[in-house]
């Protein structure tokens, strides 16, 4: 029966090739835009390259103080001490790291000026991300203690500033502190792992850092396994009300979380910062509904590309109830011819979101960026496709079916 | 086999009410070959339709083997149909996307039948109305006679007890018409209880018992 209704949805295709193609094209522009999303959303939020354990790690990267009364606030990223005298004796986790935000610095060579995306780290944060090392090595927890000014490059940052020679070696005046590149590593666009150039957190100017309750660092926490973030989150929960700052007239409550990258999006994006919940759930409906949408008006236009279609064979529904098709049995023909063709349409859609993707990596509006098509976004763009072949395939198929035999058969639909 | 009591069938178009049929009173028998007659537009295609469960009726009721057709579900008169009948049209209704072959397995697809099983019957189908030869061309690749050769076959193929001719040589000249006639004497000759609707007295004298409709009613 699929042959048959394979042979004939061939042929209805081949007979009307301009509606074909324009079908086609709508199809593919829709699954194309929906695939290029899932993949940045998938290499956002889903554990792979660099981040490719953050199924097991946290961050914790605002804390949240408030004097007595609440009337007064301030939200800031994590100081160094929260992370030293809070977060690295948790019991849940199996190692704390600490790391700055992204600072801009100027690099000095000869007469070059040249400005980099900066972050001090601890070793720690080289062990929890699995960052591809190109050339030499990254920080030991020995340069870190020693306060040694080592340097790790990305790989763009070593080809612009030592073109044609081995960074490794080579000494950078980075904001008037001489360091020595003791290695070299891929190119990195994730939420922890951006940068272009990375220092111990000891080689920071200042060591007032150390005291600081609010200031600049992020805690990335990890976990023995994914079943033990839900430990983590807990314990972080109740660590924050036991925070004491060191004025307690100023601040004395305090907010943190422990969030996955899903959490962290939402918290920023929907300015949860002092509640548990991070609203996940709410930024994930949001993106399902607005892709919906998305797809919602191309799937209207190809409903009526479609009934007009279906209206054309009035007499082959007449002839196939008369035969002994059920209503139902037409839906499926119908429908099932509509899903074949929004799978070729998914099917250039991916080729096409592969090549936006290729165009994305390499015009540089978003830096780093490496997304890959991989089985997974393969698996959503199939999903999508179907969800887009029922939606645009259901409502003429099932409206057709419901024609009159006598009436389908003088090809009055 | 078929039997029909106290039929009326209206139609509503706009406002107005036409009445096809009245007080149709039927009992088609097995084995028989029914020829229905009348001028246009007097309700012999409603009857048919009706005795094929193509449509419902206003009133009466429709018994098929003894039992009333009652609840007109869907999937349950599609069965039937499937089972039951065979359907030839006037103008044969093949699906010209699909080749000859394809044409006649049609009914055999609403049937659990091994493809196999169903290519094998409707190459059979197709040797007996003598097109064995042309099994891979399109209906549009064909003459009319041919056409409703194949559209014999696919009536016969699912192997019905009644057979419904609307017409069927109502677009052909007279020797395919002949041909066609044929065919339907030869299907009834071996135990299928035809019903044909046709214009032409000497086609419907080919049958066994002839009814006639006049302004939707039976008449002697």
């Amino acid at each position: 029966m699929l042959k048959n209704y394979l042979l004939i949805a061939w042929k209805v295709y081949t007979r009307r090739k301009l509606f074909t193609a324009i079908n086609l094209l709508c199809i593919t522009i829709t699954l194309m835009v929906l695939l290029v999303v899932t993949a940045l959303l998938q290499n956002a939020f889903y554990p792979t390259g660099v981040e490719g354990k953050s199924d097991r790690f946290l961050q914790v990267t605002t804390l949240v103080s408030l004097n007595k009364d609440g009337s007064s606030s301030r939200t800031s990223p994590l100081g160094y001490k929260v992370i030293e005298q809070y977060l690295r004796p948790m019991k849940s986790a199996q190692l704390v790291a600490a790391v700055t935000g992204i600072k801009t610095v100027s690099v000095y060579q000869d007469d070059r000026v040249t400005e980099l995306q900066l972050r001090r780290a601890d070793a720690g944060y080289w062990k929890i991300l699995d960052f591809k090392v190109l050339d030499g090595r990254v920080p030991s927890a020995e340069d870190v203690a020693l306060g040694r000014f080592v340097a790790v490059l990305n790989e763009t940052s070593a080809r612009k500033l030592f073109p044609g020679s081995k960074a490794v070696g080579q000494k950078l005046n980075v904001g008037g502190q001489k360091f020595e590149i003791i290695g070299v590593v891929e190119d990195v666009m994730q939420l922890n792992s951006y940068a272009d150039i990375w220092a111990p957190i000891s080689t920071d100017p200042s060591t007032e850092y150390r005291d600081q309750m609010s200031g600049e660092f992020s805690a990335l926490l990890l976990a023995k396994s994914p079943a033990d973030i839900p430990r983590m989150q807990a314990e972080v929960a109740q660590i924050a009300p036991q925070i004491k700052f060191d004025d307690p007239k100023e601040w004395n409550q305090a907010f943190m979380w422990a969030d996955t990258k899903l959490d962290f999006f939402a918290r920023g994006l929907l300015d949860n910062e002092r509640a548990p919940n991070s609203g996940a759930a709410v930024l994930l409906t949001a993106i399902a509904v607005l892709m919906l949408m998305f797809m919602l008006l191309p799937a209207l236009n190809l409903v009526n590309l479609n009934t007009g279609r279906i209206m054309e064979r009035s007499t082959e529904i007449g002839v196939r109830k008369a035969f002994g098709a059920s209503s139902g049995t037409l839906v499926l023909q119908f429908v099932a011819e509509n899903v074949i063709l929004c799978l070729v349409g998914g099917l250039l859609g991916l080729i096409l979101a592969k090549g936006v993707l290729i165009w994305l990596e390499n015009s540089g509006l978003i830096p780093y960026l490496k997304v890959d098509i991989n089985f997974s976004v393969f698996f959503c763009g199939l999903i999508i496709t179907v969800v887009f072949g029922l939606l645009s395939g259901v409502i003429p198929a099932w409206k057709m079916s419901r024609l009159h035999p006598v009436q389908a058969l003088k090809g009055a639909a | 086999m078929i039997r029909l009591q106290n039929i009326s069938k209206t139609y509503q178009t706009d406002k107005v009410e036409t009445l096809a049929l009245k007080d149709i009173n039927l009992h088609v028998k097995k084995g028989e070959f029914l020829s229905i007659m009348g001028p246009s537009g007097c309700g012999k295609s409603t009857l048919l339709n009706l005795i094929g469960l193509l449509d419902q009726p206003g009133t009466g009721a429709i018994s098929v083997d003894g039992m009333e057709v009652k609840s007109y579900r869907d999937k349950d008169v599609a069965r039937l149909r499937n089972q039951t009948f065979g359907f030839i049209f006037q103008s044969f209704h093949l699906i010209n996307d699909l080749q000859v072959i394809d044409n006649v397995e049609l009914p055999l697809l609403y049937r659990s039948l091994p493809a196999a099983e169903r290519r094998r019957r409707a190459k059979e189908a197709l040797e007996k109305v003598g097109l064995g030869a042309r099994m891979e061309h399109y209906p549009n690749q064909l003459s009319g006679g041919q056409q409703q050769r194949v559209a014999i076959a696919r009536a016969m193929v699912g192997k019905p007890q009644v057979l419904l001719a609307d017409e069927p040589t109502g677009n052909l000249d007279s020797q395919m018409g002949a041909e066609v006639m044929d065919h339907l004497v030869k299907l009834n000759q071996e135990g299928t209880t035809v019903v044909m609707v046709t214009h032409d007295e000497r086609e419907a004298k080919r049958g066994s018992q002839i009814i006639r409709v006049f302004d939707g009613q039976l008449v002697a």
